[in-house]
């Protein structure tokens, strides 16, 4: 697996039974990425809105209410954990099940949120959310069929999985990396207590980047 | 004529623009791919040589939990990296004294898995892929969490 142009060497594995984590150049980066974005919510506090009242000098400064920050602090914690799940796991399987652990997640963060529009937002990349659940692991269950095994080590460099199984897969986390699309249209990044919702945008590109490595490999 | 595709291009891009509509984008490649995938089926061939494999004893006490072996002994269990589950096999073949006696005494017990604690615990699920099993209850409370939140929530 470690031949393959897309992986890099080999730095680290991490076993969990049937479950062989791996920590290649390249999943190593994504995992450091997400470590770091994952410090940037532990450490940031929230962004306080400003709006200004046209032709006057008065300026509206919207609080963040205690309870909604400390659950949407919580919420992009866990959904940068699970993207670390995601990032280096070593089974196609496990792989979709941490990526619709991030999918839940984000709909976590944006519920943070007290508002009408954005909640509104959410509520359709839920509905998106969990029937990519159905793409991502109908995808895992083809590959285990027609292949006998989930594990991304022993598929590595063989071809043996089918397209139908690589669209499935590619389409399920297309379906949960969709909240960005949500976000950028319901202009959540706006809304107060911003800086966790940068957690839904890395964690959308890193389980993109890591399902075209699988798809690459197996 | 130019002026008629801009025109249908910014009501499209309008369309587009409006974020109710993601979801039938996402149904109509979802279509598309469920298609494709439909199409694929007959190129699909069942791999014989299964790791997860599953066999059904009607007969047994336990049926359909039933993986076979006796308490204290290793069951024939197969595991993609043996190396790294040492006790695989020790898991499925364990019951716990009220189960083994109920195995014993009644053919129902393969009924009740949920009824009584220490029962039948599946090899796979709880020894060779347990992590799975640890992401799946993460799921769960995850969405436990968001709905508690969200009901609790004052306004």
């Amino acid at each position: 697996m470690f031949n393959l142009p897309i992986e890099g060497e080999e730095l680290f594995v991490l076993e969990f039974g049937d479950i062989v984590n791996y920590f290649s150049l390249y999943t190593t980066t994504l995992f450091l990425f997400a470590t770091a974005f994952i410090i940037i919510a532990i450490i940031a506090r929230p962004e306080r809105q400003t709006d200004i009242v046209f032709g006057t000098d008065a300026v509206y400064i919207k609080d963040v209410n205690q309870e909604n920050l400390r659950f949407q602090r919580f919420m992009a914690i866990a959904c940068g954990l699970a993207t670390l799940g995601a990032v280096s796991s070593g089974d196609l399987f496990n792989f979709s099940l941490f990526t619709a652990l991030i999918g839940i997640t984000n709909i976590g963060i944006v519920a943070g949120v007290n508002n009408r529009y954005v909640l509104n937002a959410a509520y359709n990349y839920g509905i998106v959310a969990m029937v990519a659940t159905t793409f991502l692991f109908g995808g895992a269950a083809t590959a285990l069929g027609t292949c006998g095994t989930l594990s991304i080590w022993e598929l590595a460099g063989l071809g043996m999985v089918p397209l139908a199984a690589k669209m499935f897969l590619v389409l399920g986390v297309m379906g949960e990396g969709m909240a960005p699309f949500y976000i950028a249209k319901a202009e959540i990044t706006r809304a107060p207590g911003a800086p966790y919702v940068l957690m839904i945008h890395v964690s959308s590109l890193l389980i993109f980047l890591r399902v075209i490595e699988i798809i690459l490999t197996v | 004529m130019i002026r008629r595709i801009g025109k249908g291009f910014r009501i499209f891009s309008n369309w587009m623009s409006t974020y109710e509509n993601l979801v039938a984008v996402y149904a109509a490649l979802g279509i598309l791919v469920a298609l494709c995938g439909v199409l694929m089926v007959p190129m699909l061939t069942y791999h014989e040589d299964q790791i997860y494999s599953k066999t059904i004893h009607r007969d047994s006490t336990l049926d359909p939990y039933d993986r076979g072996g006796i308490p204290f002994t290793r069951a024939e269990v197969k595991a993609q990296y043996p190396a790294n589950s040492p006790t695989v096999g020790f898991v499925t073949a364990y019951l716990t004294p009220l189960s083994w006696f109920l195995a014993n005494s009644t053919p129902y017990l393969g009924t009740t898995i949920v009824a009584h604690p220490g029962g039948i615990l599946d090899e796979i699920l709880y020894n060779t892929r347990g992590l799975d099993t640890v992401v799946e209850t993460s799921i769960l409370f995850t969405a436990f969490a968001i709905a508690s939140f969200l009901f609790r929530r004052r306004d």
